[in-house]
């Protein structure tokens, strides 16, 4: 068998995906109240459409904003608007949200009388994207009818599918891969309509072979749908990994991948574009993976956005274990909660609970250059000169030792034998490189 | 729930098994055929000087530590490599004071008023051995061994195998196998190189070290050693060149980051080596060359930092 496509760099954390790949998505419950932040998204955040008193219906518009790059979002929940006020989200920032007291019973989504796809154009597919208030499922959640509005002077020749969920334990896209083939099919299709590429390409982590045979099977009559097969390696879907390991294009530092022909989109966001176009549904619910050695049962869980995870924890048995970690996200890039308060959000792809047993809290010691942290960067960075950089107040040499070029996938911090939280001090090295070239 | 216990830190949430201290212990596991070797060959002698040398390091860096009110770190096991790998560069028969004031330069001067492990430009056991080496006339004691074992010389007063470099290798001098397997007069550890490179195997296999310093090291010391018309075998086979090449050149404070940079740290060693034994003094030529490379690394680590991902090269 020949070497399976892939990327330089990376590490192979163990991936845990057993506890959750084999359950099917079901609904979670329906919390008796939801927090819907206005600003779920990358970009400028919504104006509410709402007041305190009104009655909202389940896929009605309740906030939008003016500028281009921004999402509206949408009640996921019928029910009253209890208030509009400050709620903390899952970064521990206070967003702008809608709290909506959901009604005892719930309608169900009625489909809209089926458009022709094939007839749609690239314009009215942006629209049906910004409508819906779409974005990337992934985690990043940036708008999709900004993404797929690329710059006129770089043609799109190819979309990607990111299928590789290259985050340890979360199973979500794997169950749309398996649940949804024919609509996540349909969905990469109209992006790449929208785009105006000449083909679509599934990139799928070989630990998904049932999802790879699915999707062939599927799209054997679409002779523009490849199906690729990556190597089991994080981070695998890192955008520019991914068009790397599938094309062989380097997206330059500092630029977006139309700079090199490509448009990446999530599964899940693909599956909600085909949702939104065929059926006329507005992205209110979401598949979230509630995981780990610390959930009782795991599950996959079509989630109404603004449930607190406490809602989804108690939904899959509650915690075993001694819980000291709580993630939303993957366990690589995800966000630690103090409590389990936060609503999950249109990004949300999973709620990670890991117990004492399997993590690491060890103490931050002084680097010992052992390089391994270079030898895993995909970025091809120094992590360590970086970290070493920031602790001097050097922010040129942060800048020089690649800072700005780091996609905070983790794997330094991973490695490293001196437990030194490099993604930390990127975000540090970020933060005071924009502030200097702000002034 | 029970959710007392939930703590936040920044991501990542994983951490994969390795820890400093862990491969300081490999590094130890790496050092045991040697040490073995040297202790069957030197009995009580090597058991004293690893004694002194190790218990001294450890000691020193707990005082330096406590003296500058810093956290001691002693179970990060460096000090220990340091002692052990000290023991390992000196001959049998050395005064202990020449160990004692090794080791104080070692762990205090050169690691910890560097800033600590992590900041030192030289390798500690090195500098320590080379300050004695220079400073003190425990040359005289050089050669001999105490030992018991047939097949090395029994001579207190023969020749270190390096001797015959200097001197020519038309005579009588150690055979290759002899060299790998057994014992002759020189440091404690110039017991078999043998036993060297199944430590260095055992670095690579746990990805402690990788190939790229020992292979340059020994690949430049191998050929240049045939160019100047010297025995390029006999050259890597004898004196610490081996042992510098596993353990001392691959110190991960005290070496360059990057692969290329590794390489050329490793000819720039293998060169001096050569240079040194051939045309200058052989007793401590490796260590010599080591701490030379050592001053390179911090201009390898810029003249090597890779290209970005995507980074277009100007022409």
């Amino acid at each position: 068998m020949a070497e399976l496509k892939t990327f330089k760099g990376g590490i192979h954390p163990p991936y845990n995906k057993e506890l959750a790949s084999g359950k099917a998505i079901k609904a979670a419950p329906i919390p008796p109240e939801v927090v819907i932040h206005l600003q779920q998204h990358i970009g400028a955040p919504c104006e509410p459409l709402v007041s305190e008193g009104d009655r909202v219906e389940v896929g009605q518009k309740i906030g939008e904003a003016q500028a281009f790059v921004s999402a509206p979002v949408h009640a996921s929940v019928s029910g009253v608007v209890k208030a509009i006020t400050e709620a903390p989200n899952f970064t521990g920032a206070k967003v702008r949200s809608v709290v909506i007291a959901a009604d005892a019973s719930q309608p169900e989504f009625q489909k809209k009388p089926g458009k022709d796809l094939e007839a749609l154009t690239a314009e009215e597919i942006r629209e049906i994207a910004k409508e819906a208030g779409l974005v990337g499922m992934g985690g990043a959640a940036f708008p999709t009818h900004v993404k797929i509005t690329p710059p006129s002077d770089k043609p799109i020749d190819t979309v990607i599918i990111n299928a590789c969920e290259c985050e340890p334990f979360l199973t979500c896209d794997h169950r749309l891969l398996l649940e949804r083939t024919d609509d996540l099919i349909a969905g990469a299709r109209l992006l790449k309509t929208a785009v105006g590429a000449g083909k679509v390409i599934f990139g799928v982590e070989a630990n998904k072979m049932d999802a790879v045979d699915a999707l062939r099977s599927r799209s054997s009559s679409y002779p523009d749908v490849e199906v690729e097969v990556l190597e089991v390696k994080y981070p695998e879907g890192a955008e520019k990994m991914l068009i790397f390991a599938l094309t062989g294009r380097k997206v330059p530092p500092g630029k977006l991948p139309s700079e090199v022909g490509c448009l990446v989109q999530n599964v899940g966001t693909a599956v909600a574009l085909y949702e939104a176009a065929a059926w006329g549904k507005p992205l209110y619910e979401r598949v979230v993976t509630v995981t780990g050695p610390g959930v009782r049962e795991p599950a996959n869980l079509l989630v109404r956005i603004g449930t607190p995870v406490s809602v989804l924890l108690e939904a899959c048995g509650g915690l075993v274990g001694n819980p000291v970690k709580l993630i939303m996200g993957g366990p690589m890039t995800g966000w630690a909660q103090p409590d389990a308060s936060a609503p999950v959000v249109k990004g949300t792809s999973g709620v990670v609970v890991l117990t004492s047993d399997v993590v690491d809290l060890g103490e931050e010691s002084e680097c010992v250059r052992c390089g391994k942290c270079v030898e895993v960067c995909p970025m091809f960075l120094s992590p360590n000169f970086i970290v070493q950089s920031v602790k001097r107040g050097q922010w040129d040499k942060a800048e020089m030792w690649g800072a700005l070029d780091c996609f905070e996938c983790g794997c330094c911090s991973y490695e490293c034998p001196a437990y030194i939280p490099h993604v930390q001090y990127v975000r540090k090295a970020k933060a005071e490189i924009a502030a200097l070239k702000k002034k | 729930m029970a959710m007392e216990n939930l703590v936040v830190t920044p991501p990542p949430h994983l951490k994969s098994k390795e820890q400093t201290a862990l491969a300081m212990r490999d590094v130890l596991i790496a050092l045991a055929p040697i040490t073995i070797a040297a202790l069957v060959a030197f009995t009580y002698n090597a058991l004293f000087n690893i004694a002194v040398c190790v218990g001294s390091a450890m000691f020193f860096e707990w005082a330096v530590r406590k003296a500058r009110k810093k956290k001691v770190t002693l179970s990060d096991g460096s000090a220990a490599v340091t002692g052990l790998l000290l023991a390992l560069l000196l001959p049998a028969k050395i005064h202990w004071l020449n160990m004692i004031i090794a080791s104080f330069v070692a762990v205090v001067i050169v690691k910890e008023l560097m800033g600590g492990l992590g900041r030192n430009i030289f390798n500690p056991a090195l500098f320590g051995f080379v300050f004695i080496l220079i400073g003190s006339g425990f040359l005289a004691s050089w050669t001999g061994h105490l030992g018991f074992l047939p097949g090395g010389f029994d001579g207190v007063q023969a020749a270190t195998p390096l001797a015959y470099i200097k001197h020519g290798l038309e005579g009588p001098h150690p055979s290759y196998a002899a060299l790998l397997f057994a014992n002759y007069g020189g440091a404690i550890s110039e017991v078999g190189c043998f036993w060297i490179l199944l430590g260095g195997a055992y670095l690579i296999y746990r990805k402690v070290i990788n190939w790229v310093i020992p292979v340059s090291i020994l690949l430049t010391v191998f050929i240049l050693g045939y160019i100047v018309g010297s025995d390029g075998l006999y050259h890597i086979l004898a004196g610490g060149v081996m042992l510098g090449a596993f353990f001392m050149a691959t110190d991960w404070v005290t070496s360059p980051m990057y692969r290329w940079g590794q390489a050329v740290f490793g000819l720039i060693i293998g060169i001096c080596v050569v240079l040194i034994r051939v045309y200058g003094a052989p007793a401590g030529a490796v260590a010599y060359s080591i701490l030379i490379g050592n001053a390179f690394v911090p201009l390898l680590d810029r003249v090597f930092k890779p290209k970005r991902f995507g980074e277009v090269v100007a022409a």
